[in-house]
């Protein structure tokens, strides 16, 4: 296992995946993005991917259908979701899913850092 | 049409003790048809009886003229006719019954038989015309009030016009229009017609081609300026007066004033508007909340960068103060330390990624301002005139709109033709487009459902055809089925679910491509998908919005 964490960040939206990258540039991740699920299979296969951070309306997929692809592939991977609408995601497939966390977007730069932090610890 | 009983009525009035009444009774009785002969004591007696009902004729048997006199005063001056039987050859007494009011004279004797009934025959007919002309002259004052009082309190203005077009009546409902406010009301009869149309040639206007080429219409809408320039939008329906020969005398006007129904359909067209703004606000909000969430991250991201800028730089200035101090060795320190800096903070980088976030934070902004300049664009109203409208702009804005919505399920493609300008009401025709952009995503959504990533396809076509601008709009959802397609124009009529329509989308639709002298028509397959095609004159007919 690699000494930095290796965090990968999903978002059909290059620019958020830009943003989310430069928000957590000093954190010490090797950040890795992905746009489309089938890149997040690709992705997922080849690295040991600790934590999976996914948008969650997206337009030929759901982050619920990537963390699931996630927790398919790597079961030990923390599993967060951010979303404009938190409240329009169905609680109960977050249990089932094990989400650890549900981030709201836009998002509160040091509560990402707190949050992702914490999922890596762990 | 008769007013008149077929029975004829008689009263002979045979004082005690004076000419015996069978004679009389008997010549009356030969008058033939029905009639019906009541036989009186005296002029009293008479009077309660004509009371009772009415009477053709009294026939007086030696009635002195004084009780003559008071019965004719009884009978009144419209009352029966009497015929009073004299003794014979008295010409005096015959003289004074004349003076006391009656009809004629029958004397007694040979002749009285004939005589009486040659007269009562001709003073029954005589009086019967009377009546009839009466009871006439008095069913067609009562018509007339009838028709007058319908026509005065009609709701709808009516005028009369002769065939050069001066005003020959009004009602009140008319004046109420035509005049404006009660004040300020303008006598309208004798006035010229095409003063309420200022800048139209006469033979253009409805009520010119009904005088012209004795045109019908009905429930058309146009406009008329009143005489201190303000204007009305009006219905009108116009039919040529045509006399009994069938020669046209003029023409028959009726309209209502459609201010309020305009201020209604204006009202009805806002709310329709904010209801699809209501289905779009879901994905205009997300359309947003993109860009505003990496502006956001990106703009906190900056001062961190400045910050580790600004540590660089008081290096800079360190080392700026040893050189200019010519202090070598110091300078020397400095410049390991600005290399220092500059490599933990990697200065390279952030010059490069600040111009970077910089430029998507920029892009971003744009679009956010986009969708709300498109946003407003769209819940604007118009102002009232017709206006040169390229529609293709109209549609591109309102598809741009309808994408946040339709982005994640639809792939949207645009053909659009090079085509004329038209005069036209543009919020509306955004609203015709929007209304078949929402059904034709929602026929998608139907077939598809919510998440199975299948991807469904619009087209949004426009071209010109025939002196106009034709716009298609195809999908291939769900279609529309048979029993549906007649009705899916229909205020009201929805086969979406409870919250997904209005039901008011298509025929507001329709209604709107109508009053821009328009048509609109559906060609769809039950399951394959609909096309729903539009097409606009570049000038529309004669009508208001």
């Amino acid at each position: 296992m690699s000494a930095r964490p290796i965090l990968l960040i999903v978002d059909d939206e290059e620019r958020i995946l830009n943003a989310l990258s430069r928000s957590l540039r000093r954190e010490g991740y090797t950040i890795l993005t992905a746009q489309t699920a089938e890149r997040v299979r690709e992705l997922l296969e080849q690295h040991p991917v600790d934590v999976v951070l996914t948008d969650h309306k997206m337009p030929t997929t759901s982050g619920l259908e990537i963390l699931s692809l996630a927790s398919q592939l790597r079961p030990d991977a923390a599993r967060l979701l951010i979303s404009g609408w938190p409240e329009q995601v169905p609680p109960d497939r977050l249990a089932d899913l094990g989400v650890r966390e549900l981030l709201p977007k836009p998002w509160d730069d040091g509560e990402l850092k707190r949050v992702l932090r914490s999922a890596v610890e762990d | 049409m008769s007013s008149l009983p077929p029975v004829v009525r008689i009263a002979v009035i045979a004082p005690p003790g004076g000419f015996a009444a069978r004679p009389s009774i008997d010549a009356l009785r030969r008058l033939g048809g029905e009639v019906e002969i009541d036989v009186v004591r005296d002029s009293d007696a008479c009077l309660v009886l004509g009371g009772r009902t009415a009477l053709d004729l009294v026939v007086a048997l030696r009635v002195p003229p004084p009780a003559l006199a008071s019965l004719r005063k009884g009978l009144g001056p419209d009352g029966p006719p009497l015929v009073v039987v004299t003794a014979p050859d008295d010409d005096a007494e015959a003289l004074a019954a004349f003076r006391a009011g009656a009809c004629d004279c029958v004397s007694a004797g040979a002749d009285q038989a004939e005589a009486l009934s040659v007269v009562a025959l001709e003073q029954i007919r005589r009086h019967r015309q009377q009546r009839e002309r009466a009871w006439l002259a008095k069913r067609i004052g009562e018509l007339q009030r009838y028709n007058e009082n319908i026509i005065q309190n009609l709701n709808s203005a009516v005028i009369v016009v002769d065939p050069d077009g001066t005003v020959s009546y009004a009602n009140p409902a008319a004046g109420a229009i035509l005049g404006g406010p009660a004040d300020a009301a303008v006598e309208l009869e004798g006035r010229s017609v095409w003063d309420w149309f200022p800048g139209q040639r006469a033979h253009d206007t409805r009520i010119g081609r009904t005088l012209d080429h004795g045109l019908r219409c009905q429930s058309a809408e146009t406009q008329i300026t009143r005489l201190d320039g303000t204007r009305v939008p009006i219905g009108i329906s116009c039919a040529p007066l045509l006399g009994d020969d069938g020669a046209q005398q003029g023409a028959v006007a009726t309209f209502q004033d459609l201010s309020e129904i305009g201020q209604l359909r204006e009202q009805v067209l806002q709310s329709e508007k904010m209801a699809s703004i209501g289905q779009l606000a879901a994905g205009v909000a997300h359309e947003i909340n993109n860009p505003t969430g990496f502006i956001h991250a990106n703009l906190y991201q900056m001062t961190e960068y400045i910050v580790d800028l600004q540590s660089v730089w008081s290096r800079v200035r360190d080392l700026s103060k040893a050189v200019e101090a010519r202090d070598w060795q110091a300078a020397s320190a400095a410049s390991r330390a600005l290399t220092a800096t500059s490599e933990e903070v990697d200065v390279e980088f952030l010059l490069s990624d600040l111009g970077k976030a910089v430029r998507e934070s920029q892009e971003g902004s744009e679009r956010i301002r986009h969708i709300v300049q498109d946003l407003r664009d769209f819940a604007r109203q118009d102002t009232g005139e017709r206006t040169a409208a390229d529609l293709n702009q109209c549609v591109d804005s309102t598809a741009s709109i309808a994408w946040t919505m339709m982005k994640h399920s639809v792939v949207l493609s645009k053909e659009y033709g090079e085509i004329p300008d038209l005069s036209c009401f543009p919020m509306q025709l955004k609203q015709v487009v929007m209304n078949l952009l929402v059904n034709a995503y929602q026929a998608i959504e139907q077939k598809y459902g919510d998440d199975s990533g299948q991807v469904g396809h619009i087209v949004v076509r426009t071209q010109a055809i025939d002196d106009g601008v034709a716009l298609e709009i195809e999908d291939d959802g769900i279609g529309i089925r048979e029993e549906h397609r007649s009705r899916i124009f229909d205020p009201f009529f929805t086969t979406k679910q409870v919250g997904a329509g209005t039901g008011l989308g298509l025929s507001t639709s329709y209604n709107i491509v109508r009053r821009h002298g328009g048509t609109m028509t559906v060609d769809s397959q039950a399951g394959e998908g609909a096309t729903f095609c539009v097409w606009l004159p570049c000038e529309p007919p004669e009508q208001s919005p």
